[in-house]
């Protein structure tokens, strides 16, 4: 059988010039020309900065941008580094751009980069977002530096974030992830990550790239493959995460949709692993764990709360073909409280996940669907979450997240049970 | 690290060849022994090999450098003793070396009680262990093999008053192997080395074992019989071990000595060997290609064993007169260097201490199909010494260092038991392992360098092969396949850069991977793929789809 | 007279004894095909179920939501209904091979038009199965994304799409049939012309204000929102 083909004449020369390298960064672009500019500067001063003996090239990947994005890239020019030293690579910078594809793909972006790092045998390698406007030098450093030399293969960026951000990740990619994995990455789906080149070696061969569940949060699968494939893992703590540009982030069907896919096929594919993974081992982290911002935000929690009970009420047959019928009847109960007193408790929210990673494993009904009826459930937590923490602290809300992780420990052994039973 | 149980191990083998009293001396006897070789496995294990073939080391007159065997199922006590070999042996397989020994299955030594017995009484119960005739009539038809020094296959036994059959030397007579008994016993012998732990067999002059009149006395099918025999004795009580056969045939002839799969495991290609050095010589790949395109196909689990030199004279029984004159004036203008039908050079001083010629040779013998053989020493360019008797010039000791007899025993010079090489050029102050391992681009790294190059897929030593043709005849350019991956050789067999375009539409899209450092070729494409090489410089190519 | 009479009935008699030998082998012979086409018919249905199996068809069958619809239907699962289907059509196969050996015309001829329609009727069922199948799917996937969105009444619009493709299912099965169609093309453009008829009316006049009201509040509401904040708190 003849493989297909994924890299373009094209780039291949462009790689072949660059040769082997010690050090990629790679740069997946759509529509960014607005702010890549930044992003390969921070990535270039870190070369100077960090690795001014190295090989290094940036690799940026475009999924057929109309605004002009690879002029950009092409045409940016790095100042030299600020430190004073008038620090400098001693070597050829290397950048290499390619159009991977006519329409925006985050799987095949990541496959692009991936082979990239494999053709040129880097040693380490980052993965950073133009969308990300304040990307800084050491955000660069600090993903490329654990894998460099102490040797780590999966970097996780940790964030100062306001405590209502990331709450997909905090209420239910990191504590499934941990509980089941073994390991706790509190960004599944980051947008920047570090990585080794033995790790980009072994994903890149494994045959799930023609995998719809994963191509749009093909992190998640990475990071969750370094766990199952015994690769060393760790975290570092990058900085504030701003937001994007307005309309950038996905909404909250979208995401659940494609991260909670991504995670469930996780589950299916490395099965083996997290069955037999009993006690959960601490990730190493480079800076703090965690740093929230608690000003005020603005939410309409009322509305959230009535998305969770009429979701609950219209998708009643649908959600008791894919929930233990003791869920459900929790689940109901909670949907018959005011909005003051809705509480969805983490012990009932692991349940329920557990209850989706099962029904999903058994395709009680299409998979698609299945993740769908879990938005309002997820919605019904968040707004517990919402009203638990409106004056928590940061340190509150660490502690509640530990606590949710240790719920979801708890309930493993039901996970296995449902998944072991017949359909 | 031990040595796997692998149905099909010696397919993917790296062979060194060596003899036991040419390699370390422990007792500074002036002789190399087994504890000697014991200390420098560490040695051969960080070459890369994975299998030694040891030459005979049986007691022996050493009339024949130890293929006139006395005594089958002992060590000489010049190497050592029966139990300095099993831990030579067990020392080996921890480190993952398997061992091959010789098995000279044709002839004994008249030293041989065997013999001792035959020849004593026509009545004795051995009499017929061996080929006897009252006159020296019989098997005319039969061609002498030393040609140098003997004059007849028969020979004058004084004590039994009667001729006596031998192929070789006349001190070596033949066995009968047409009596059951002598079947016995060597599969005694076979099984007493396979009991102890060996891997593997070399046996020795196997086309001759019968001989039937009106006939040449080689290749009979009583003979394969024989051997499908011992073959299927040897599956049976002890699978994974191997069989490897000498038969210099031609292809086709050889081709018999691996049944279906019933026979040998593995035979040496000798006719391959001189047409390696000849398309050097003559710049141009016509003898390489013609001499594998005659060869014939064989079983899945078979193998053919691929080498440039070893311990015999570079044979030219299988080529023409008009190429064997050819390989006469090129590489031995001096009547010293020939014997028998052959060449006794090493590897280095023919290719004239080149080491572009070197590399190139030994690059083709590691691609080419089959399993590869390097003669110890080889991998430093040991030299020779010509005007040593016999084919003892190729064999003298190995090189260690520049110290005292180059670090390869503590004796006296004039003990050992053959002169060091010593003149400036190959001599041991010039050429040794310890100088080599201190110079990052030496021979000898390069040696490493290669076989871990080759050792990295099993391309090599599985795949099949296709010729490619590019008009540039001085270049030899083949791909190697196997499940699907393939590796592009492309050679250059002249002593002046070449051009050559090659027609690799077959494999358009994919990006060739130079194998050595890893580095990114332009992908192929729809027209023919230039490559420009210095003199008697290769490349090997994966070919990858990505 | 009596001559006559006895010679009639011996004419008689030896008519139906004629008949009867003719009859009896010819009956023996479709008795032994129906027997024999039970037996390839039972060997065919048990290799096509196991055929099946290896295929995970019920497994696919389970993920599209089919086995719940043959569930509800008190049927069994899809690969029991397609293997005892094959079952069926086989040994019907068989029986009319052998009534065919009978002898009789007019039988032959009613049977052959019987079996003339099944496969008619056996398109019809798969249309009818698969509409039931995309109505379901559809509807679903409708009643999701409008809960998720936050529509009111989700219920109606997921509803409306079953209702309009099990309608059109039906009417693509019965026109497959030939049964009275003119009369079910007709009735099915003019009861969906209607029904999009009576919507555009009752929105576009009855509900006009109701309309407005919508299409206010929805715009507004991404107005005041912006305004007021954002809505929910980013997932990522």
């Amino acid at each position: 059988m003849v493989e297909e083909i994924l890299l373009a004449d094209d780039f291949v020369r462009q790689l072949m010039s660059v040769g082997e390298v010690d050090v990629l960064v790679g740069i997946p672009s759509f529509n960014n020309a607005l702010t890549i500019a930044n992003t390969v500067q921070a990535v270039e001063q870190s070369f100077q900065l960090g690795f001014a003996r190295q090989r290094v090239v940036l690799v940026a990947v475009d999924g057929g941008s109309g605004d002009g994005t690879r002029d950009v890239v092409m045409n940016a020019r790095t100042e030299k580094s600020s430190s004073g030293r008038g620090l400098t690579s001693l070597r050829t910078e290397q950048r290499v751009v390619t159009q991977y594809a006519n329409a925006p793909s985050a799987g095949l972006a990541l496959r692009t980069i991936l082979a990239a790092a494999d053709l040129l045998r880097a040693k380490a390698c980052a993965v950073v977002s133009p969308a990300t406007p304040n990307v800084t030098t050491a955000w660069i450093t600090n993903l490329l530096e654990p894998v460099y030399r102490d040797k780590f293969d999966f970097v996780a960026p940790l964030y100062n974030r306001h405590k209502y951000d990331g709450l997909l990740s905090r209420n239910l990619l990191y504590p499934m992830s941990r509980s089941v994995f073994g390991q706790g990455i509190r960004e599944l789906h980051p947008s920047e990550l570090g990585f080794s080149g033995r790790l980009a070696s072994h994903c890149l061969g494994q045959d799930v790239w023609n995998q719809g569940d994963i191509q749009d949060a093909p992190e998640i699968w990475m990071a969750l493959t370094a766990i199952s494939s015994d690769f060393k893992c760790c975290q570092a703590f990058l900085g504030t995460k701003e937001r994007g540009t307005a309309g950038t982030a996905p909404d909250i069907v979208t995401a659940v949709r494609q991260n909670v896919g991504s995670l469930f096929w996780c589950l299916d594919a490395d099965e083996n692993f997290w069955m037999q993974r009993a006690t959960p081992e601490a990730v190493p982290s480079f800076g703090p764990q965690s740093e929230l911002t608690t000003e005020p935000m603005n939410l309409n929690r009322q509305r959230i709360y009535e998305l969770f009970r009429s979701g609950v009420q219209d998708l009643g047959p649908i959600l008791e073909t894919i929930l233990a019928s003791d869920t459900m009847a929790e689940i109901r109960s909670v949907t018959a409280q005011s909005e003051e007193k809705c509480r969805f408790s983490g012990e009932l929210w692991a349940r329920t996940l557990f209850d989706f990673a099962a029904s999903h494993h058994h395709a009680v009904l299409n998979r698609d669907h299945l993740i769908q009826a879990l938005v309002p459930l997820y919605r019904g937590r968040i707004h517990s979450f919402l009203v638990e923490h409106q004056d928590s602290t940061a340190q509150q809300m660490e502690a509640d997240t530990e606590n949710l992780c240790v719920q979801f420990e708890k309930q493993k052994p039901y996970l296995v049970e449902r998944w072991k039973a017949k359909a | 690290m031990a040595v796997e149980a692998q149905p099909l191990w010696y397919k993917d083998a790296i062979i060194y060849q060596l003899h036991v009293r040419t390699f370390c001396d422990s007792n500074n006897d002036g002789i190399g022994d087994f504890t000697g070789l014991l200390q420098k496995l560490d040695y051969l294990q960080e070459l890369g090999i994975n299998t030694i073939w040891l030459l005979p080391f049986f007691p022996s007159p050493l009339r024949d450098d130890g293929y006139d065997i006395a005594d089958y199922t002992s060590v000489h006590p010049n190497y050592g003793t029966l139990d300095e070999f099993r831990a030579f042996l067990t020392a080996a397989h921890e480190r993952g070396i398997r061992i091959i020994i010789e098995l000279v299955a044709n002839h004994t030594s008249d030293q041989h009680p065997w013999f001792q017995e035959a020849r004593s009484s026509t009545n004795n119960p051995k009499r017929d262990w061996y080929v006897w005739s009252d006159t020296d009539d019989k098997y005319k038809e039969v061609r002498i093999i030393f040609l140098d020094t003997e004059l007849s296959n028969w020979a004058w036994d004084p004590v039994s008053k009667s001729y006596y059959w031998h192929r070789f030397f006349s001190h070596q007579p033949d066995l009968n192997w047409d009596n059951p008994a002598v079947f016995e016993a060597m599969w005694g012998v076979m099984q007493f080395w396979l009991d102890m732990g060996v891997d593997g067999f070399r046996l020795d002059a196997i086309p001759y074992l019968i001989e039937r009149e009106g006939t040449n006395g080689e290749n009979l099918p009583e003979t394969h019989a024989i051997l499908r025999e011992l073959r299927r004795l040897l599956d049976k009580q002890y699978p994974g071990k191997m069989l490897l056969a000498e038969a210099n045939q031609w292809p086709a002839d050889v081709r018999a000595y691996f049944g279906d799969g019933d026979e040998f495991h593995m035979a040496f290609h000798f006719p391959l060997m001189p047409r390696m050095f000849m398309a050097v010589r003559l710049e141009d790949r016509k003898p390489i290609i013609e001499i594998l395109e005659q060869t014939p196909q064989i079983p899945d689990s078979c193998q053919w064993c691929i080498f440039l030199r070893n311990h015999d004279e570079l044979t030219l029984e299988m080529v023409t007169d008009v190429e064997r004159d050819y390989m006469y004036d090129e590489y031995a203008k001096d009547k010293q260097m020939r014997i028998n039908l052959g060449i006794r050079r090493r590897l280095a001083p023919m290719m004239e201490n080149d080491r572009r010629r070197i590399e190139l040779l030994t690059g083709m013998l590691m691609s080419m199909p089959g399993t590869p053989i390097i003669y110890y020493g080889d991998e430093i360019g040991m030299g020779d010494n010509v005007y040593l008797g016999d084919r003892n010039g190729v064999r003298t000791p190995m090189q260690w260092n520049g110290g005292w007899n180059a670090g390869f025993s503590g004796a006296d010079p004039e003990r050992l038991y053959s002169a060091v090489i010593s003149n400036p050029v190959y001599g041991y102050a010039a050429i040794n392992v310890e100088s080599q391992r201190r110079t990052q681009h030496s021979l000898l790294a390069w040696m490493k360098q290669i076989i871990h190059v080759r050792d990295s897929t099993p391309i090599f030593s599985r795949g099949s092969i296709e010729f490619l043709r590019p008009s540039n005849h001085r270049v030899l350019a083949y791909v190697r396949c196997y499940e699907n991956k393939q590796v592009l050789v492309v050679n250059n067999l002249s002593s002046t850069a070449q051009a050559v375009e090659l027609d690799l539409q077959d494999y358009k899209g994919s990006i060739p991977i130079e194998m050595f450092g890893g580095n990114l070729f332009p992908r192929i494409g729809d027209a023919s793929y230039l490559l420009t090489l210095a003199p008697y410089q290769f490349f090997w190519f994966r070919l990858r789809r990505i | 007279m009596k001559e006559m009479i006895l010679q009639g009935l011996a004419q008689a008699y030896d008519n139906l004894v004629h008949m009867i030998a003719i009859f009896v082998p010819r009956f023996a012979v479709m008795l032994i095909i129906v027997v024999v086409g039970w037996i390839v018919a039972l060997a065919l249905r048990y290799m096509f179920r196991a055929i099946l199996h290896v295929t995970r068809l019920d497994r696919i069958s389970e993920e599209a939501g089919a086995s719940q619809v043959l569930r509800k239907a008190a049927l069994p699962s899809i690969s029991e209904v397609l293997s005892r289907l094959l079952f069926w059509v086989v040994w019907l196969g068989f029986m009319v091979l052998g009534v065919s050996m009978l002898g009789i015309p007019e039988l032959h001829e009613q049977i052959a038009r019987v079996f003339q329609l099944l496969p008619q009727i056996f398109i019809a069922f798969l249309i009818l199965f698969f509409g039931v199948l995309a109505s379901n799917f559809l509807s679903r996937a409708a009643l999701l994304a409008s809960v998720n969105a936050g529509h009111r009444s989700p219920r109606v619009w997921s509803g409306s799409i079953r209702f309009v493709i099990l309608i059109l299912a039906i009417s693509m099965a019965l026109e497959q049939i030939g049964l009275a169609n003119q009369t079910v093309t007709s009735a099915f453009s003019i009861v969906f012309g209607a029904a999009m008829l009576a919507l555009a009316i009752a929105f576009g006049l009855g509900g006009r204000h109701l309309a407005r009201h919508a299409l206010e509040q929805y715009f507004g509401n991404r107005k005041t929102e912006q305004e007021k904040g954002q809505e929910e708190p980013s997932p990522l």
